[in-house]
C-alpha cells in the first residue's frame, strides 16, 4: 500500500512531462525525487503506533490496525460488526453459531451462514492450540477467563479482555475497539447515534412526574431470585426507561435476593431476561408471587431475543424503549418497536439487515 | 444321619483345580478336624460345606438337603461358620456385634429374646465383662471370642471353625476347647481346621487329611501312620505310641 | 429417659420457631402471631391487604421452605448414613455412587434439549447413574466394595463429561440455571417441590428404618453376613434402592447440598453410638433439624441469599471437628 502511494507522484509527473513545461518539470522531477527518497521515511513517522487499554487496564500496543481478529465473545463480535470490520474476524465464538443470535450472523456474513469461519471456542472453553494455529493478532475475549489468557499471552498472542459492567463501558469498548481496527472514526459515529437516541428519548422520559415512576425488578435466567442493583448495567437499564430498581439499596452486580425481600420492595413491574424455562405466565400464577403489585397488574415482561435486546452493545437502547414502553404504555403509544428496530438495526449494521427478513 | 455328606465335590480357582472328585460324610454329634498343609484347600472345603463357596461340581447335602439349594437363613440355621479373623470399621459395642448372629431369626429387630440369646453366648465363651466395649477396641483373641460368642447366638447345628486358635493365647485356646466339649455334649457337630498338627493330635476327634486336591486319609487317630504324615506333611517324623498315647515328633522335612 | 429422646422432640418446636425466623423487616413475628391466631382461633380469612401479606410469606414461602429443609436434610443424612453402613466406608456420601453428577446431567438436559420438568429429569438421571453403578460393580452374584466406588467413580465421571459437553454444545442463556442447581439452594423451595419429594422420601426412609438392623449385619462384612442367613447382594440392593430413591429426590428439588449427607451420620454415632437400630431414625430426625437449623440461620444472617452449602459446611464442620476431638474411640482399628 505504501509503496503505490510512492508511486503515485512519479506517476502524475510522467503525465505533466508531455505538458511540455520543462522548468516546471525539473522543478517538480527534484521535489518528486526528494519525495520518493524521504517517503519510507514519512510514511514510518506517520504509522504512529496504537495504544489500547483493555478492561482488565491492561495496555496493548499495535503498530498497525489488526486484520486477523479472533472474538469469542458475542457482544465484542457485535461491535466489530458495526464498526465494519467484520473482514478482519478470522474466528468467532461458538454460541454465535447456536441459538437465536445465529440467523442474525448468518445474515450479515456469509462465512457464518455456511459456517466456515472457525469457532475454536466461546466463554468457557476456549481451545489454545486453534487459537494459536489461527495466527491471530489478538484475541478478544472475556476477561473474566483469566487461565486462557495467560496461556494465550505466554504464547505471545495479544488479549484483549472484555468486561460490560455498566453502559458506559459499552462505549469504552467501541472506542478501544475502534483504535484497535482503524475505525475510530465510525466507532464515534455510532457512539453519537447511541446517545443522540437516548437523549431524545430521554427528553421524552423527563415528562413522566416523579409519582408516577415505577419500581422494577429485574429478573435473570438462573433463578427468579437473581437480580442486579445498583452497580449494573441492569441498573442502568431501569433508570433510563425511566424506573427505579427496587434493589438499587445494594451496590452488588449480581445476587440472589429472598423471596421475602421482593414481597416486601412490591414492584410494579417485573422484567425478566430471556429465559427457557419460567414465562411472565409462569410468575403470574405462582402463589409464592401473588401479593407483589407487578403480578396483580400482569405487568410482568420477558425480553424476547438476545440479539436485539442486549445490555452489552449498542443495541442497549432499544431494551430501553421496550422496558418504558411496558412500564408506561400510554406515554408511548407512538412508538412501534417494529419501526425503531429497523432503523436502529440500519444505522448500526450499514443497512445489511435490512430485508433479510428479520 | 449324617450331619454332612459330600459327593464327587470339585472345586477350583481361575481354572486351577484346588479340589478333586472328593467324597465324605459326617457324622451328627461329631468332632472333625481338617489337617493337610498350606494351601492344600482346607479352607476351601469348610468354605464349600457352609455354602460360602459353590462347588463346580459335585454336591453336599447338610442333614439330607442341598445346601445350595436352601435359602440364606435356613443354612444359617444349621451351619455357623466362623472365619480366621474378622474387622469392622465402626466400633460396634460387642454386644451389637454378637446380637448379629441372631440374624436368621430376625426380620425387622432383635426382641427381648434374642437379646437374652446374645447375653448367654457372651456368658458362655466368657466375654460378658466386654458387653459394652467396642469391639474395634478389643484385641485380636478378645474378638475372635466375641465371634465365638456371635455364631453361639446363631444356634446352628454345625460349626465351622477356620483356624480358631490363630488369636488365642493359651489360657484361651483351653478355655475354647473346654467350651467345644461343652458343645459336643449338647449334641453339636463341629468341624474345625488346624494346620498344628501337634495341636490337632491332643484332641479326641476325627481327622480329614487333605494332600494333593483329594482325601488322603480320614478316620480315628489311626490314620496317623509315618506313611501318611510323610504323604500330606511332607515330614518325616518319629511316633511313639506305647503309652497308648500318640507322640509326634517331627524329625526333619522332606526333600522333594 | 433415653439419650435420643431429644432428637425425636426437638423437631417440631423448631418448625414452629422457624415460621417467625426471616429477613423480612416488613413482617414481624408479631404480625406472623396475629396471623395464626386469627387463622386457628376464629378461621377468618386474611382480610386486610397487610395479612396477605403475611399469609403469602408464612405459608407458601416460610412453610414449604422450612419442610424442604427438614426433608432434605432428613432425607440426605439417612441416605449416607445407610450407604456408610452399606460400604462400611465413613468416607462415603449419597453422591459417591455417581448420583450428584447424574442429576446434574439430568437438569442440564432438561434446561436445554429434552422436554421434561427439571426435577423430573434430575431424578430419573440420579437413580440411573447409581444403577449404572451397581451393575457396572456386579460381578457373579456378588457387589464388592471395591468395585462399586471405583464405578461410581467412573460414573460420575462419565456424568460429568457429558454436562460439560452439554455446556459447551449449547446456547449458554439456556444453561444459567445450572451453576446455581449445581450449588444447591433452597430459596426456591414452594409447595410443588414438597409435593413431589415428599412421597418418595418417605416410602425410601419408612423402608431404611424397616430394615435399619440390617446394616449392622451388613457394615461387619459379605462373609460375616452370608454366614449368618442374609444374601450380601440382595441385601446391598434393598439398601441401595431406597437410600438413592430419598437422595435423588431431595437433590432434584434442592439441588446438591455438600456436608450434610456426609458429616451428619457421624456427628450423630458420635452421640449416640454406632448401633444403626438408632442410628437411622436419629439420622432421619436430627439431618432434618440440622439442615433446617442451618437454614434458619441463613435466612436471618445475611441480606441476600447464599448457596445453603456454603453454611452446612460452615456451621457443620466445626461442629464435626468438636465431636471428633471428643470422641473416646474412632473409626477402624
Amino acid at each position: 500500500m505504501a509503496f503505490f502511494a510512492a508511486m503515485s507522484p512519479f506517476i502524475m509527473i510522467k503525465e505533466s512531462l508531455n505538458l511540455g513545461n520543462t522548468i516546471i518539470m525539473k522543478y517538480l522531477i527534484s521535489i518528486s525525487l526528494f519525495l520518493i527518497l524521504i517517503c519510507p521515511a514519512i510514511s514510518y513517522s506517520t504509522a504512529k503506533e496504537i495504544k489500547v487499554t483493555d478492561f482488565r487496564g491492561k495496555e496493548l500496543s499495535f503498530n498497525k490496525p489488526v486484520i486477523r481478529i479472533v472474538c469469542l465473545i458475542e457482544s465484542a463480535l457485535s461491535a466489530i460488526y458495526m464498526l465494519g470490520q467484520e473482514k478482519n474476524v478470522i474466528a468467532v465464538s461458538t454460541n454465535v453459531y447456536t441459538g437465536d443470535v445465529f440467523r442474525y450472523y448468518a445474515a450479515l456474513d456469509e462465512r457464518i451462514k455456511n459456517k466456515t469461519l472457525p469457532t475454536p471456542g466461546n466463554w468457557d472453553f476456549v481451545n489454545i492450540e486453534s487459537v494459536v494455529a489461527l495466527k491471530p493478532d489478538v484475541v478478544i475475549i472475556w476477561s473474566k477467563q483469566t487461565e486462557t489468557i495467560k496461556s494465550l499471552e505466554e504464547r505471545g498472542i495479544p488479549v484483549f479482555g472484555v468486561f460490560i459492567n455498566r453502559f458506559e463501558d459499552v462505549y469504552r469498548e467501541i472506542k478501544e475497539l475502534g483504535k484497535l481496527t482503524g475505525s475510530e472514526k465510525r466507532a464515534n459515529e455510532i457512539i453519537r447515534y447511541n446517545k443522540n437516541e437516548l437523549n431524545n428519548f430521554q427528553k421524552r422520559i423527563q415528562k413522566i412526574p416523579e409519582a408516577a415512576r415505577k419500581k422494577a425488578y429485574f429478573m435473570w435466567a438462573q433463578g427468579n431470585l437473581n437480580t442486579s442493583c445498583r452497580e449494573s448495567s441492569v441498573n442502568d437499564l431501569l433508570l433510563l426507561a425511566g424506573c427505579r430498581n427496587v434493589c438499587s439499596s445494594l451496590p452488588d452486580e449480581h445476587i440472589v435476593v429472598s423471596m421475602e425481600r421482593i414481597i416486601k420492595w412490591n414492584p410494579d413491574i417485573i422484567i425478566m431476561w430471556q429465559n427457557a424455562k419460567t414465562d411472565p405466565a409462569d410468575i403470574i400464577s405462582d402463589v409464592r408471587w401473588r401479593t407483589i403489585n407487578a403480578v396483580k397488574q400482569r405487568m410482568v415482561y420477558e425480553l424476547p431475543e438476545v440479539f436485539l435486546y442486549d445490555l452489552w452493545t449498542l443495541k442497549f437502547q432499544y431494551a430501553v424503549k421496550m422496558v418504558a414502553k411496558w412500564a408506561y404504555p400510554e406515554h408511548f403509544k407512538d412508538i412501534d418497536m417494529g419501526v425503531e428496530r429497523d432503523r436502529m438495526l440500519n444505522a448500526l449494521y450499514y443497512n445489511k439487515l435490512k430485508g433479510s427478513g428479520l | 444321619m449324617n450331619a454332612l455328606y459330600a459327593k464327587g465335590l470339585s472345586f477350583g480357582y481361575n481354572g486351577n483345580r484346588l479340589l478333586r472328585d472328593i467324597y465324605f460324610e459326617i457324622k451328627d454329634r461329631s468332632f472333625v478336624v481338617l489337617l493337610g498343609r498350606n494351601g492344600c484347600g482346607k479352607s476351601t472345603l469348610l468354605k464349600l460345606m457352609a455354602g460360602i463357596l459353590k462347588p463346580q461340581s459335585g454336591m453336599i447335602r447338610v442333614y439330607g438337603e442341598d445346601i445350595n439349594a436352601m435359602s440364606f437363613s435356613k443354612r444359617a440355621k444349621l451351619v455357623g461358620f466362623l472365619a480366621q479373623s474378622h474387622n469392622t470399621v465402626f466400633p460396634y459395642s460387642v454386644q451389637e456385634v454378637v446380637i448379629t448372629g441372631r440374624a436368621p431369626y430376625i426380620f425387622y429387630s432383635h426382641t427381648k429374646k434374642d437379646r437374652q440369646k446374645a447375653i448367654e453366648a457372651m456368658e458362655r465363651v466368657g466375654i460378658i465383662s466386654l458387653k459394652d466395649k467396642s469391639y474395634n477396641q478389643l484385641s485380636g483373641g478378645e474378638r475372635q471370642l466375641v465371634m465365638i460368642a456371635r455364631v453361639l447366638a446363631q444356634e446352628p447345628k454345625i460349626i465351622l471353625f477356620d483356624e480358631p486358635l490363630t488369636f488365642l493365647d493359651i489360657y484361651n485356646q483351653i478355655q475354647f476347647f473346654s467350651l467345644i466339649r461343652n458343645l459336643l455334649s449338647d449334641n453339636m457337630t463341629i468341624i474345625m481346621v488346624i494346620h498344628d498338627l501337634i495341636t490337632a493330635l491332643k484332641l479326641d476327634a476325627d481327622y480329614i487329611m487333605l494332600s494333593g486336591g483329594g482325601i488322603a486319609a480320614s478316620g480315628s487317630k489311626d490314620i496317623f501312620t509315618r506313611e501318611n504324615i510323610r504323604k500330606v506333611f511332607n515330614i518325616d517324623c518319629d511316633i511313639d505310641d506305647k503309652s497308648g498315647e500318640y507322640v509326634l515328633t517331627p524329625l526333619q522335612a522332606c526333600r522333594t | 429417659m433415653k439419650k435420643e429422646t431429644l432428637f425425636y422432640l426437638l423437631p417440631l418446636p423448631l418448625a414452629f420457631i422457624s415460621i417467625f425466623i426471616g429477613p423480612s423487616e416488613t413482617i414481624t413475628p408479631s404480625d406472623v402471631y396475629n396471623w395464626l391466631y386469627s387463622k386457628i382461633f376464629h378461621g377468618t380469612p386474611a382480610d386486610s391487604e397487610h395479612m396477605q401479606i403475611v399469609e403469602t410469606v408464612v405459608f407458601d414461602i416460610r412453610l414449604p421452605r422450612i419442610i424442604t429443609a427438614f426433608l432434605v436434610g432428613a432425607a440426605l443424612t439417612t441416605s449416607g448414613a445407610s450407604l456408610q453402613a452399606m460400604i462400611r466406608n465413613p468416607l462415603v456420601d449419597p453422591y459417591l455412587l455417581g448420583l450428584s453428577s447424574g442429576a446434574a446431567f439430568g437438569a442440564a438436559l432438561a434446561m436445554t434439549s429434552l422436554n421434561l420438568p427439571v426435577q423430573l429429569s434430575a431424578f430419573i438421571f440420579g437413580l440411573f447413574a447409581v444403577g449404572l453403578t451397581y451393575f457396572l460393580a456386579f460381578r457373579r452374584g456378588e457387589i464388592s466394595i471395591i468395585s462399586m466406588i471405583l464405578s461410581g467413580v467412573i460414573v460420575s465421571g462419565i456424568f460429568t463429561s457429558f454436562l460439560t459437553i452439554i455446556q459447551f454444545l449449547t446456547d449458554p442463556f439456556k444453561l444459567q440455571g445450572i451453576i446455581y442447581w449445581i450449588m444447591g439452594n433452597l430459596h426456591n423451595s414452594s409447595w410443588n417441590g414438597v409435593k413431589s419429594m415428599t412421597l418418595p422420601i418417605i416410602i425410601g426412609a419408612l423402608w431404611l428404618f424397616l430394615i435399619r438392623w440390617r446394616l449392622n449385619v451388613i457394615s461387619l462384612g459379605d462373609l460375616e453376613t452370608r454366614t449368618v442367613g442374609y444374601n450380601p447382594a440382595l441385601l446391598k440392593l434393598m439398601i441401595l434402592i431406597p437410600a438413592t430413591l430419598i437422595a435423588s429426590a431431595s437433590v432434584a428439588v434442592a439441588g446438591i447440598i455438600g456436608m450434610v449427607g456426609l458429616a451428619v451420620p457421624h456427628m450423630i454415632r458420635m452421640m449416640i453410638g454406632y448401633d444403626n437400630k438408632r442410628v437411622i431414625p436419629v439420622s432421619f430426625v436430627f439431618g432434618g433439624t440440622f439442615l433446617l437449623l442451618v437454614d434458619n440461620l441463613s435466612r436471618t444472617v445475611s441480606q441476600f441469599e447464599i448457596p445453603i452449602g456454603i453454611f452446612t459446611t460452615l456451621i457443620g464442620g466445626p461442629f464435626f471437628i468438636y465431636l471428633l476431638k471428643r470422641l473416646r474411640h474412632g473409626y477402624g482399628d
